[in-house]
């Protein structure tokens, strides 16, 4: 019966999302257009909205860690990951992002803690994601001017290089992002992130693409910092786009009663 | 006898020499005014250093110092403190955890850094903070925090207000808890001021997952202004250089150190300029005084008085005209530093040089350095403005100096 209620709610609401079907890759085209390409990127990898649950490993040089969380996205707005297992003291622990806002719901203190803006670009929980990454703060669309710099080989495949430059007005901490993009299926296959001096500061890379609904999604993420021996993989278990979600689970009251 | 007459000779001509003594005393009192205003305010923030966060020595897991990762610590302290007590009797020694992380509410958070000490081990000797608002950490059960006055103003805490830490843990977890502000303290360190979380020892060990480990034993010296490398050496070869490293105040504070020795090197400037100067006059003097007394000289030479001699005597002049503006010198500028007392630095107070506040307010005092200083200075002006004169008359032919009117 619930099912059926939240499947009735499915039909309903995709249109009023404007969850159309991801725009067609313009595979052999000599000059693509540029926008279309990083717009198309950003709606395969996020959707208008998502509910997943992933499993996430940290290695360090003599470590290694593992995360198992759950998270919620609602546009660009509204996130929530919460951590379904970790450390003893880490599960349970919550993140939200509201607009431009952020907060920590801390399971042993029992109590929320506002992040500072500032804290954006820092790491999430220790791993090589910012919270800006797991928050979907910033928008490759939005936030960036993109140009296309040419058909390159990477990993592989015959790609696009995308140079992302951040807008004057976003407050990205990357002077400069590469996208490459394989030129016939137009999906990610490697992001690079270059830091005020030039240097790339970490490399993200898509792997493991698996059918979701209509679209083929890379189930792994793995980041590399330029430290040595650090890295970040990030598996998706299961994630479903374009869903309906509730307001409710973004509720600051909500966060603060630790559920 | 040399003495006695040189003495006899300087006072021959008195308005000369009081103009000479008068000169090299304004000189002297010159440079040990300013070298031991300089000094004294060098003392005062060694002192905040040595007495505070930093102490005079420091103890951690090796390569803590270059790459502070919350992890490298000393894995049994009460075994390490045993060794270092024994290198070092009568030292004061405490214990402390490191580490960085957010502390706020659910209305702000900030940076802080988080240091954990055991009350118990202040004595003092130690002055890492002063509680200016509720209590200290003494007789506070667990789960209280000291929070640093700018930190504090900040986040908007006030005692009894609640804290909520968050930062990395040694085992890579994200820690996470609750405290209860005791007081409010400042430090001798605008960003200490700024950032500094002080837990019982026992509360950020197991905030941090560190089991019964710290990160750094600090060595507060009986003197707090005493010189490191004794001590140093003594506690390097106490402990195992391996698992282990040993660090004096100004390896940890290169910048302070740096920032010490410039000025120094300036003073070095100031007191070349002065000797100079003085020298000049000095020279100029004992020439006048020497080319007067020609004739006696002459007679000197030919009642069969050493060259050696006659030299000796002229530099011994020099020489006491210089001690005696030394005496003055030294005494005037002590005069000045007791009535000028202390020394409040106004709009600078505040600022930090390599992360020690420079003190609002100095005290002035004779420093031992400013009298070496003005000792080897009035010394080389003495001896260099009377050397070519004190030649000159030693070298006379005596037939005809004697024959000079």
């Amino acid at each position: 019966m619930r099912s059926l209620v939240t499947f009735a709610a499915l039909i309903v609401a995709l249109p009023a999302l404007g969850a159309g079907p991801l725009p067609s890759c313009p595979s052999g085209a000599g000059k693509p257009d540029v926008a279309a390409l990083v717009e198309r990127t950003q709606h395969l990898l996020e959707g208008t909205s998502s509910v997943a649950t992933m499993t996430m490993q940290i290695r360090g040089p003599t470590w290694s860690r593992h995360l198992k969380m759950k998270v919620w996205t609602k546009g660009r707005d509204y996130a929530l990951v919460r951590v379904l297992e970790g450390s003893p003291r880490e599960t349970g622990m919550m993140t939200l992002k509201r607009e431009r806002q952020l907060w920590d719901y801390l399971p042993l203190a029992g109590r929320v803690m506002k992040l500072p803006s500032a804290m954006m670009g820092d790491s999430w929980m220790g791993s090589d994601f910012t919270n800006d990454d797991l928050v979907k703060g910033s928008s490759l669309v939005d936030d960036f001017t993109a140009k296309l710099t040419g058909a390159v080989q990477a990993d592989g495949h015959q790609a696009w290089r995308i140079v992302l430059a951040p807008k004057p007005s976003s407050t990205v901490v990357w002077s400069r992002i590469e996208l490459d993009l394989d030129r016939t299926t137009c999906l990610p296959v490697e992001q690079r992130f270059y830091d005020d001096e030039g240097k790339i500061a970490r490399t993200l890379r898509y792997s493991d693409f698996r059918k979701i609904g209509a679209r083929d999604f890379p189930t792994t993420f793995t980041v590399l910092p330029s430290e040595k021996g650090h890295s970040t993989t990030v598996t998706y278990d299961e994630i479903v786009f374009d869903v309906p979600i509730a307001d409710e689970t973004f509720s600051l009251q909500r966060l603060q009663r630790g559920r | 006898m040399l003495l006695t007459l040189a003495w006899r000779n300087i006072w021959r001509n008195h308005r000369r020499t009081i103009l000479t003594v008068s000169a090299l005393t304004a000189g002297i009192a010159a440079i040990v005014f300013l070298d031991s205003y300089r000094e004294s305010t060098f003392k005062q923030m060694i002192g905040v250093v040595t007495t505070g966060l930093v102490g005079n020595l420091q103890v951690h897991g090796a390569g803590y110092q270059d790459n502070p990762d919350i992890s490298t610590v000393i894995p049994n302290p009460a075994q390490t403190m045993a060794k270092l007590q024994k290198a070092l009797p009568g030292a004061h020694l405490e214990e402390r955890v490191v580490g960085y992380g957010l502390g706020g509410s659910a209305r702000d958070s900030d940076a802080v850094m988080i240091l954990g000490i055991d009350p118990a081990q202040q004595d003092a000797r130690s002055r890492l903070f002063k509680v200016v608002a509720g209590m200290g950490l003494g007789s506070a059960p667990a789960h209280r925090a000291v929070v640093g006055a700018g930190l504090a103003s900040r986040l908007g805490l006030r005692p009894g207000s609640e804290l909520v830490l968050l930062g990395e843990a040694a085992d890579r977890s994200m820690a996470n808890d609750r405290y209860m502000v005791s007081g409010i303290a400042k430090t001798g360190s605008g960003d200490l001021d700024d950032s500094a979380v002080f837990l019982q020892l026992k509360d950020a060990q197991s905030f941090f997952a560190l089991g019964g480990a710290i990160h750094e034993i600090l060595v507060r010296l009986e003197d707090p202004g005493a010189a490191s490398a004794g001590p140093l050496a003594a506690a390097r070869a106490a402990l195992d250089s391996k698992s282990l490293e040993v660090l004096s105040w100004s390896q940890m504070l290169p910048e302070l150190k740096g920032m010490i020795q410039q000025k120094r090197n300036g003073q070095y400037g100031m007191d070349f300029v002065v000797f100079l100067i003085v020298a000049l006059g000095v020279l100029n003097t004992m020439s006048m005084s020497t080319f007067e007394r020609t004739r006696e000289f002459g007679v000197m030479a030919s009642l069969g008085t050493r060259r050696r001699r006659i030299l000796g005597l002229v530099v011994t002049e020099s020489l006491l005209q210089g001690l005696i503006g030394l005496v003055i010198g030294v005494a005037l500028a002590a005069a000045v530093l007791h009535a000028v007392g202390s020394i409040d630095f106004g709009s600078m107070a505040g600022q930090d040089i390599g992360g020690v506040r420079i003190p609002s307010t100095v005290t002035l005092s004779l420093q031992a350095r400013a009298i070496g200083d003005a000792f080897s200075t009035a010394f080389f002006i003495a001896l260099v403005g009377a050397l070519w004169p004190a030649y000159k008359a030693s070298r006379l032919a005596p037939a005809e100096a004697t024959r000079v009117v």
